[in-house]
């Protein structure tokens, strides 16, 4: 795999997305307040808090699958009042779901080969021949989804219809989906809720070497406070849909407010 | 034993890519098209070819149009029958102004004239799904088997109402009209069916087949991957009622051979929903198993007890078929929503073990 897109004046460090101020309501219930952290191009940050503290709200935002109420979004240097998914995904955001979000009836390949829509233009006339550019097009990009399988280890499966495969498989077999789309930024979901220990290990490896080896850069939710102490560089903290912490897992993990969310003390 | 990749390896992800790609499959490929190119024109008599062939060929097109959408895309449609109305009208009224245009050449344009019909009534798909989604097909086919009645200019003003399809040549052969052979209608209808089935396999194999089939399992994560969803499912209702259009053009043209607006109706939209989903849902095979089930069936009911002696009044037939259609439905929807082709896929599978339990 290549690094994905540098080249857009955004090193290492710099900030890659910003969230300002942002404020997202259902009706009455509000899920996210007021808003505002940032992260930086090839961090794994991460995002953390109970549950219902708007965390999937957050990545939801970002993605432009929620428009908020309030606030702005800026990511590569271009501030907007909201994200569409389209532009989202065209522009280097991937995500992951908490609740497997797979395409059940295609297979793996498919599926992975899915994630590389945005990136194949051969036209109508020549997908119906399936010769041709098409052709040499799928097979580009087939070879492209074997280095993520074989990355993922995942090879023994690649035919199997995603929705057969065990829940940790399927969680796998969506961080490779998300990866053929060669994200700058990868959001994921919870991705090692309902593991055991090894398949948490297997995972925390895989979301290290994609961040190390491509320098994707990575917003991670999770409740696993060892995992999120391990491998993230800065943790955000929500609770009730306001952020009350934010700085490396070690300030994080000793701030009074932190301790007191985790623990329930009443407000 | 007989039925196995064994010693066939993949040396290139193109190979591998292949739609068969097990050698007995292709062969299988080969012997099939054979048959229906060289065989059945030969030996089948005309009865054979009239009444069973070319009827089958035009309701597995259709059936391939309606699975394209239902059974890849996952939008259900009741409409399918307006749609190969469309084309049977646009067919008719494209050869009235422009007779000596080859035939084929409007065949495929009606296609064209109904996939942009399609398109418009699928605009709501947008919004609205499922059961929804169905009523608002169900609005299309309503309205637009009014239009077959209620606007003459379709049918240039005739008397009678109905459309009379004039001869018509190719290459100096009559493919139309009352001295056009079965065989020449069947051969004409079969190489169109062919060259679409095979379209339509390399549609669904590909980039697009595969934003259809996201669509359908997951339209959240398809649309934050950037497949964008009205386009995919617009697309999908243009290449249905594509189908659907050469389709009905097909019907009226090379087995009708006239049509009045009472062909096109709900009753043939329900069947060729039967068709997809007794064949099989997403299962291009499963289009072809379908329509050959059902439209052969009574086909088989009538024929079989009276070659054995069993008087059957037509009556008991017309029930008969109800009950086997209704009960198979019924099967399909609660044992095996895949169909018939998933059938036939798991025998093969047990084909590969064979004779060996595991
Ligand atoms: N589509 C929606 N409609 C209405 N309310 C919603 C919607 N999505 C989220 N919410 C509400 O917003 C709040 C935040 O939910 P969110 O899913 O973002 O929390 P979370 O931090 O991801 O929780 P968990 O750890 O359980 O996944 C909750 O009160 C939830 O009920
Ligand atoms: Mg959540």
């Amino acid at each position: 795999m290549r690094a994905p897109g540098d080249g857009h004046g955004i090193m290492a460090g710099d900030v890659l997305l910003a969230v300002d101020g942002v404020s997202l309501s259902f009706g009455g219930v509000k899920a996210i307040t007021d808003v505002s952290f940032d992260i930086r191009k090839g961090e794994i940050r991460a995002i953390i808090g109970p549950n219902g503290a708007g965390k999937t709200s957050m990545l939801n935002v970002i993605n432009g699958f929620y428009h908020p109420q309030k606030g702005r979004i800026t990511f590569k240097g271009e501030m907007r009042r909201r994200m569409r998914p389209y532009e989202a995904a065209s522009q280097g955001i991937a995500r992951t779901f908490q609740n497997v979000a797979l395409f059940k009836g295609m297979s793996t390949i498919d599926n992975i080969m899915a994630g590389r829509t945005l990136k194949m233009h051969e036209n109508f006339f020549w997908q119906c021949l399936r010769h041709g550019p098409a052709m040499r097009e799928e097979v580009e990009h087939r070879r492209f989804v074997e280095e993520i399988i074989d990355f993922l280890e995942i090879q023994a499966i690649r035919k199997t219809p995603v929705g057969k495969l065990p829940y940790g498989l399927q969680k796998r077999v969506e961080l490779g989906r998300a990866l053929a789309m060669e994200p700058e930024l990868l959001l994921l979901d919870e991705p090692m809720a309902g593991m055991n220990l090894e398949e948490k290990e297997d995972m925390s490896r895989f979301i290290v070497d994609v961040n190390n080896q491509y320098g994707t850069t990575i917003a991670l939710i999770e409740h696993d406070i060892g995992v999120v102490m391990d491998l993230s560089d800065r943790v955000v903290v929500l609770e009730y849909g306001r952020k009350i912490a934010d700085g490396s897992p070690a300030e994080v993990s000793s701030d009074q407010a932190v301790i007191d969310a985790y623990l329930g003390v009443p407000h | 034993m007989f039925y196995r990749e064994a010693g066939q390896f993949k040396t290139s992800y193109a190979a591998d890519m292949a739609v068969f790609p097990i050698r007995q499959d292709r062969i299988g490929l080969a012997v099939i098209l054979m048959i229906a190119f060289v065989g059945i024109p030969l030996f089948g008599n005309q009865f054979f070819l009239s009444s069973v062939m070319i009827p089958f060929l035009v309701f597995s097109l259709a059936a391939i149009g309606l699975n394209i959408l239902t059974g890849y895309t996952g939008l259900i449609s009741l409409g399918t029958a307006a749609f190969m109305g469309v084309g049977a009208y646009a067919c008719y009224k494209l050869t009235t102004f422009f007779p000596d245009v080859n035939l084929i050449v409007w065949i495929l344009a009606s296609g064209f004239v109904s996939a942009l019909v399609g398109v418009l009534f699928g605009l709501p798909s947008l919004r609205i799904k499922g059961f929804y989604l169905a009523v608002a097909t169900l609005a299309a086919q309503f309205f637009l088997q009014w239009s077959f009645v209620r606007v003459p200019w379709l049918y240039n003003y005739n008397t009678s109402g109905a459309i009379e399809v004039p001869e018509h040549d190719l290459f100096g052969i009559p493919i139309t009209g009352p001295n056009a052979l079965p065989e020449t209608r069947y051969l004409v209808l079969l190489t169109i069916v062919t060259v679409l089935t095979w379209f339509a396999s390399n549609l669904i194999h590909g980039r697009i087949g595969r934003a259809w089939m996201a669509v359908r399992d997951m339209d959240i994560a398809a649309e934050l991957m950037g497949i964008k969803l009205l386009d995919t499912k617009l697309l999908a209702f243009a290449v249905s009622s594509f189908y659907a259009g050469v389709a009905g053009a097909c019907m009226v043209f090379l087995w009708y051979g006239s049509a009045e607006p009472e062909v096109f109706t709900i009753n043939q939209s329900f069947l060729i929903l039967f068709m997809v989903i007794i064949g099989g849902l997403g299962s291009l095979l499963g289009s072809f198993l379908g329509a050959a089930l059902i439209y052969m069936l009574p086909i088989a009911l009538r024929v079989l007890p009276a070659s054995l002696g069993v008087p059957i009044a037509a009556a008991t037939v017309e029930h008969l078929q109800f009950i086997i259609v209704g009960a198979l439905i019924i099967f399909f929807l609660i044992v095996e929503p895949h169909g018939l082709a998933r059938l036939w896929q798991t025998g093969k599978q047990k084909l590969r073990m064979w004779p060996f339990p595991y």
